[in-house]
């Protein structure tokens, strides 16, 4: 017996376990979607941002559930019902956050596998290019679901444990919330973000990529705005940032006076198709390109 | 022998201009080189067996599935290491090669020790926490070659990789691309690099302006039809008694070429020159590289 250490080369070791196939590949690339966006397994400063914003969509909604809880304790726990604590109003507050959060997420997904030739490797898995880009869609999807449905959620339970009535009974009382919550989510996700990804698609470089984006929402609502108070009602088409929150209150019956198209006295279907018209653009779009290219 | 690939009247053309151009080739398992100018069509026949490029004539099977039919069936059996960059910068190169394996269906658990067994096989191991961007050019190459093979596929398509490496870099890479038959893996290397070919592959397949010029074992495509003879001294007797006995022979200084037709030309070499009991220096198979069967056979086709 020596008392050196001795390297023994076991050589090439085949795979002999099972292989998941398709479905495997997809699930892999969703959650590489979701840690690119965050910024997990990646530099601090990756992190940093979308942490950032979910702390801003987050944060009211725990504050809100505590402050009611408090005042509740000195018996002024009505404040519950006031109009701030809705989940239709919720979504304002998530809304800025999840815009911002798209614009940066929506690129990620998509810019470096194109920009650093990284298609090629998933050229030689077993996945398609709808596949690939459904995984990535998806990603964004749960991201998005997160950023509104996690305070949603908060809310939902902090509300149901300090209304009167009982804590079980007003789950199941208030479980319609619960389905307009989710499809609200699902409008904001394809409003805002099917642009992203229809960015990204064209786009080289991360932040011009963002820019653009925000430029392009921005630009468009100023502009929607100007024309809508000269009185060019169909110019409220362009606000692409007001869009889910009409639908949103067409889904939670209730009324948007101060949103553009609502102003221009849009009916909230124009809304409706307008999201949907960009989200099926950005699907063709990203098909179109990532053909060739996967 | 079951062949990994199967090409028959393969064509594929980019508007005007034509890639391939009816290319039939049984590619046999092993390592197999497939040769060429740039602009020969290799990485358009490679683009077409992973079914990323549909040919516009022909038909291709790769280990039995026609890709433009069944990509999901064929790409789940190869790997790929592209001639052009393919590595995520932002990522570590064991984050990185744990996705790849994953995403070819291997298991998170086995794909987390797949992915550390095989940076340790292509010599990154102690790298592997380090950022794909921060790597030099030779390690990048590495890292490609990993994820190619990171999933164990049965065949991997390597698309010149040797490009843009040292000759330090190239001599290591080479050397991992000729163990890879070892590991049951087949190969196909896309150079235009002849003599990385010649070292790496048992087979050979040569593509000039989209058609196939020879394929063959190396080793018979190297193979001459003539003997070389180098003498101590003058040459003329010995030339001319072999001349005169029927065979093809050209003099160059002290060598004799003897052309061989058939196994008698072998006895009669032995024959002629122990008659005449002169010195021989050496003798053997004139020595072919592949670059000249290469440049032979491209003006073989010209004429």
């Amino acid at each position: 017996m020596t008392d050196q250490g001795v390297v023994y080369d076991l050589g090439y070791k085949p795979h002999e376990g099972p292989r998941l196939g398709r479905s495997a590949a997809v699930r892999a690339t969703t959650k590489d979607g979701l840690r690119r966006m965050f910024g997990l397994r990646r530099r601090a400063r990756k992190k940093i941002l979308p942490f950032l914003l979910f702390g801003i969509a987050l944060l009211p909604a725990v504050v809100f559930v505590g402050f009611v809880f408090l005042t509740s304790q000195i018996g002024a726990g009505d404040i519950v019902e006031t109009p701030f604590a809705s989940h239709a109003a919720y979504f304002d507050i998530a809304a800025g956050t999840v815009l911002l959060f798209c614009a940066l997420s929506g690129p990620e997904l998509l810019i470096p596998d194109r920009v650093d030739g990284v298609l090629a490797v998933y050229s030689s898995r077993p996945m398609t290019v709808f596949d690939y880009l459904g995984a990535r869609a998806g990603a964004l999807g749960i991201g998005v679901g997160l950023f509104m449905l996690v305070p949603q959620l908060i809310l939902y339970l902090g509300f149901a444990a300090l209304r009167e009535g009982g804590f079980v009974s007003n789950l199941v009382t208030n479980a319609e919330d619960l389905f307009q919550i989710i499809l609200a989510t699902v409008v904001y996700l394809l409003a805002y973000g099917a642009p992203a990804f229809l960015v990204a698609v064209y786009a080289k470089r991360l932040a011009p990529a963002t820019g653009v984006y925000l430029g392009v929402f921005f630009g468009l609502q100023a502009v929607a705005d100007g024309f809508t108070n000269a009185g060019t009602r169909w110019a409220a088409v362009a606000a692409l940032a007001d869009h889910p929150g009409v639908v949103r209150d067409w889904i939670f019956d209730r009324s948007s006076a101060d949103l553009v198209p609502t102003r221009a006295d849009l009916a909230p279907w124009v809304s409706l198709v307008v999201i949907v018209a960009i989200a099926v653009l950005a699907l063709a779009a990203a098909v179109r390109r990532y053909r060739s290219l996967l | 022998m079951n062949a990994v690939v199967v090409a028959d009247a393969l064509g594929h053309a980019y508007g005007d201009v034509v890639a391939l151009h009816h290319v039939s080739v049984e590619i046999p398992p092993g390592r197999v080189g497939l040769v060429g100018a740039n602009g020969a069509g290799k990485t358009t026949l490679i683009k077409i067996l992973l079914g990323i490029l549909d040919p516009t004539l022909g038909s291709v099977l790769v280990l039995g599935s026609d890709p433009q039919e069944d990509a999901i069936a064929v790409r789940a059996r190869i790997g790929y290491m592209p001639e052009s960059d393919c590595l995520p910068l932002s990522q570590t190169a064991a984050d990185f090669m744990v996705y790849a394996a994953e995403l070819a269906g291997i298991p998170a658990k086995a794909a987390r020790q797949r992915a550390s067994d095989v940076l340790t096989l292509v010599g990154l191991h102690e790298e592997r926490f380090r950022q794909l961007g921060e790597f030099s050019t030779g390690m990048k190459q590495r890292a490609k070659l990993a994820q190619a093979i990171v999933h164990d596929p049965d065949l991997v398509l390597l698309d010149e990789p040797t490009a843009g490496l040292d000759p330090e870099g190239r001599d290591e890479m080479l050397d991992l691309i000729a163990r890879l038959g070892g590991f049951g893996i087949n190969v196909i290397t896309s150079s235009h690099v002849l003599t990385d070919i010649e070292r790496t592959c048992d087979w050979v397949v040569m593509l000039d302006a989209g058609s196939v010029l020879r394929e063959g074992p190396l080793s018979q495509l190297l193979d001459t039809d003539t003997v070389e003879i180098e003498m101590f001294d003058d040459p003329t007797p010995i030339a001319e008694a072999l001349s005169h006995a029927g065979a093809t022979v050209t003099v160059t200084h002290r060598t004799i070429a003897v052309r061989v037709d058939d196994d008698d030309a072998y006895d009669l070499i032995r024959d002629t020159l122990a008659r005449s009991g002169t010195g021989v220096r050496r003798m053997g198979t004139r020595a072919q590289t592949l670059e000249d069967v290469f440049l032979h056979s491209e003006e073989a086709a010209a004429r």
